[in-house]
């Protein structure tokens, strides 16, 4: 198997891990069929669906307005969830959030624990944590078991070991069964079944994130398709939730509208295969379900975020759409990007949360050709977002290089100007266009030949479409 | 304190936030993306299970859904069977369809008296469960299972054949009625709209009460008070258990059971 270590746990400037993986024949192959896959059905369902369009902004203004109000609407939830009996805590940063969670699972005496699959346990580095305290955390998402087997990060938001091939998963599990497995889909799947349930059979505890939570009545929302967060939440006499806290949402009316939008958006579903919704612990005279409740509500950064100018990024509800639909990420893979969101989407979080200047490569690692904002459930203005955090970043001091600098300086003044714009368009186009054969330049000279290293560079017409106009279009 | 702490600074934020709001559309109802289930809500529903891998039969009488019952204890021959404990269960005589097949039934009553692991150990062996529904959903072909003592929730989790009992009664026709019969038995919100297209049969919206008042979904929690709550699950099944973990493609069955047969009856 693939030994490039940039599937696992250490942070890789994006530079290097994507040139690793633009290197790696298998990751490609997969890639490519992204987009006639999730990113098709994508598009086919939302195109059989009348008000597709309706209901996103629908959803979007639902998000819109429960931020304004988000203080009030995670009381309202607290109190809910209270009241029928389970335990809230809220929780300002990662430290705190896997302190709570350790809390809990010793209060209980639980060393056993099933997880279901959450992006948030994932950015908090939970398992981690409950390995460093003897605790025996198992992920019960299939992909999010291969990759735990394996040791690596997540890839993509819906499916994490979308970058092994079912080789690879047959050679990362052959080692658990004891036995060659086949690479035969089936029973790579009747194989983690059977060993998964034992695991949910004697766990003590079960952690789970959520999808949304809603405030009017407590109940938490979470979407599945091979039921493992059912089982999560059935099985284990305790069950440990854990949620950013812009997941709440304001009415049990709000609920349909982003179910619909999220499994269509994630995997082209009009509706995931299981939707929980779970009110409380277990009522008296109940058989199954968790007797004891305990929802964690993470800040770690969001309040930064919900006050400044990439609020907006707080609506994201984690479907993985913008992934299928960027050039990007389908040809550099989820692990490029280095943080536990990848994509378009991980390319405005990862620098929100983790810090721009560690991760400047992330703003840049997109063509803002807008298929993300197309095909985000939530219409999140992802491009925009970037070209802010590009603002942002060329504003700190030391970023760019003086010769770096005033070549933006100098850009922008030619752009704010007509008369200067059109000298320098008609420079380029005599200088430069009527002298190099088939349209492209194979080498840049001195600082940016980094561009024709990879690729070459498309030289400017012999002639500027405003001459061509003037000539014939007004004929 | 800490508490306070939190909510100060969310609220400062949220406040900060303003400036920076989206920009949305406004006034959009409540019912947009309603899509409604057409005239034939039971031939829809069992279309659209069928649509996402399930087995669907809709029969014109309790003796015909009996007849199709047995043919599938018949065909698939497990040994023990969870079993919910509800009227269109009994109306099936379904302990007595059991027993005439040598499976060994698991019900409410016969788990509550086992001890722990041996309830345990029951549950994980079971070969099929039978379940009725608190209702579906039609233009999904959704089933919606509600936990109460008598309807577990492993019934329709842990064996690897999952089959519902629905009646036409039962059926709604969007997943937006489902809420509406939430909220309408919750009372704290508004309701969806009758829309103009919608069709006009007895379970669309404006017959959402009688669903929900013959199998209440929420229930009183507490005598004293006036709130009703949601169950403490509510599960909305579309479809036999998915992954598409290994190279996008489809596996089904991973963890939930990998056949759902769903059998539909006309008139009830």
């Amino acid at each position: 198997m693939k030994s490039n270590d940039y599937q696992r746990h250490e942070h890789h400037a994006f530079l290097d891990a994507s040139a690793l993986a633009l290197s790696d024949n298998g990751l490609q192959q997969i890639l490519g069929r992204l987009g006639d896959t999730l990113g098709a059905r994508n598009r086919a369902a939302f195109g059989e669906f009348t008000e597709s369009d309706l209901t996103r902004e629908r959803a979007r203004a639902v998000k819109d307005d429960t931020l304004a109000h988000l203080d009030e609407h995670l009381a309202t939830l607290a109190d809910n969830f209270e009241r029928l009996g389970g335990h809230v805590h809220f929780c300002s940063d990662g430290d705190e959030a896997r302190q709570a969670i350790l809390g809990i699972l010793a209060k209980h005496g639980a060393r056993r624990v099933v997880k279901s699959k959450s992006m948030t346990t994932e950015e908090i580095h939970l398992n981690e944590a409950l390995a460093q305290a003897s605790v025996e955390a198992v992920e019960t998402d299939f992909g999010e078991y291969i990759i735990q087997v394996a040791g690596h990060r997540p890839s993509h938001i819906v499916g994490p070991a979308l970058h092994l091939s079912a080789a690879d998963v047959a050679e990362v599990l052959s080692p658990v069964a004891g036995r060659p497995l086949s690479s035969d889909r089936t029973e790579l799947a009747a194989f983690a079944r059977e060993k998964l349930r034992q695991e949910f059979a004697r766990a003590d505890a079960g952690i789970t994130g959520v999808n949304f939570a809603v405030a009017e009545t407590g109940t938490l929302v979470i979407v599945s398709n091979e039921g493992n967060a059912r089982l999560t939440t059935a099985l284990p006499p305790l069950h440990i939730a854990i949620m950013g806290m812009e997941k709440v949402i304001p009415r049990l009316a709000d609920v349909p509208v982003f179910l619909k939008v999220l499994a269509r958006a994630a995997t082209g579903q009009k509706l995931s295969v299981y939707t929980s919704l779970i009110t409380g612990p277990a009522r008296e005279g109940e058989l199954d379900g968790p007797r004891e409740s305990h929802l964690v509500i993470l800040d770690n950064g969001r309040s930064r975020i919900l006050g400044g100018p990439l609020r907006e990024s707080l609506f994201c509800i984690r479907c993985g759409a913008c992934l299928n639909a960027c050039p990007i990420y389908r040809s550099v893979g989820g692990h490029s990007y280095g943080g536990v969101y990848a994509g378009p989407i991980g390319a405005v979080l990862t620098p929100l949360y983790d810090g721009l200047a560690a991760n400047k490569h992330l703003p840049h690692a997109s063509s803002l050709c807008g298929a993300c904002q197309a095909a985000c459930p939530v219409k999140i203005a992802i491009p925009e977002m970037l070209v802010k955090l590009r603002e942002q970043l060329h504003e700190q001091p030391g970023e760019l290089g003086r010769v770096e600098a005033w070549a933006y300086k100098a850009w922008a003044r030619l752009m704010r100007s007509p008369r200067l714009f059109n000298l320098a368009t008609w420079l380029s186009t005599r200088l430069l266009g009527r002298f190099v054969p088939n349209g492209w330049l194979r080498r840049l000279p001195g600082g940016l030949r980094g561009w024709t290293d990879t690729r070459d560079f498309p030289a400017p017409a012999p002639e500027r479409f405003r001459d061509w106009w003037r000539r014939e279009g007004q004929a | 304190m800490k508490r306070e702490a939190f909510f100060e600074r969310v609220r400062q934020a949220a406040r900060a936030g303003q400036a920076h709001r989206a920009h949305v559309r406004t006034g959009l109802p409540d019912s947009v993306g309603y899509v409604g289930g057409g005239a034939d809500l039971c031939c829809r529903l069992a279309e659209e299970v069928v649509g996402v891998g399930g087995t669907a039969v809709v029969v014109e009488s309790l003796e015909a859904a009996r007849v199709a019952l047995a043919e599938l204890l018949d065909n698939l021959q497990p040994t023990s069977a969870l079993c919910w404990r509800h009227p269109l269960l009994e109306q099936l005589e379904l302990t007595e369809l059991l027993a005439a097949h040598n499976v060994e039934p698991f019900d409410f009553e016969r788990l509550a008296g086992l001890e722990a692991s041996a309830r345990r150990r029951a549950i994980l062996a079971a070969g099929i469960g039978i379940t009725s529904v608190a209702a579906a959903i039609a233009e999904t072909g959704t089933l919606v299972m509600a936990a109460e003592p008598g309807r577990e929730r492993v019934a329709s989790l842990l064996p690897p054949v999952h089959v519902a009992i629905v009646a036409e009664s039962q059926i709604l026709p969007d997943l937006f009625d489902l809420f509406a019969s939430l909220d309408h038995a919750n009372s704290s919100v508004g309701r969806v709209k009758q829309r103009a297209d919608a069709p006009t049969v007895e379970t669309s919206v404006a017959g959402v009460s009688s669903a929900s008042l013959r199998w209440p979904l929420a229930r009183d929690a507490d005598r004293g008070d006036q709130r009703t709550e949601l169950p403490s699950n509510l599960v909305l099944i579309t479809g036999p258990s998915k992954t598409g973990d290994i190279e996008l493609q489809l596996t089904t069955g991973v963890h939930g059971p990998g056949k759902v047969l769903v059998l539909v009856i006309r008139g009830r």
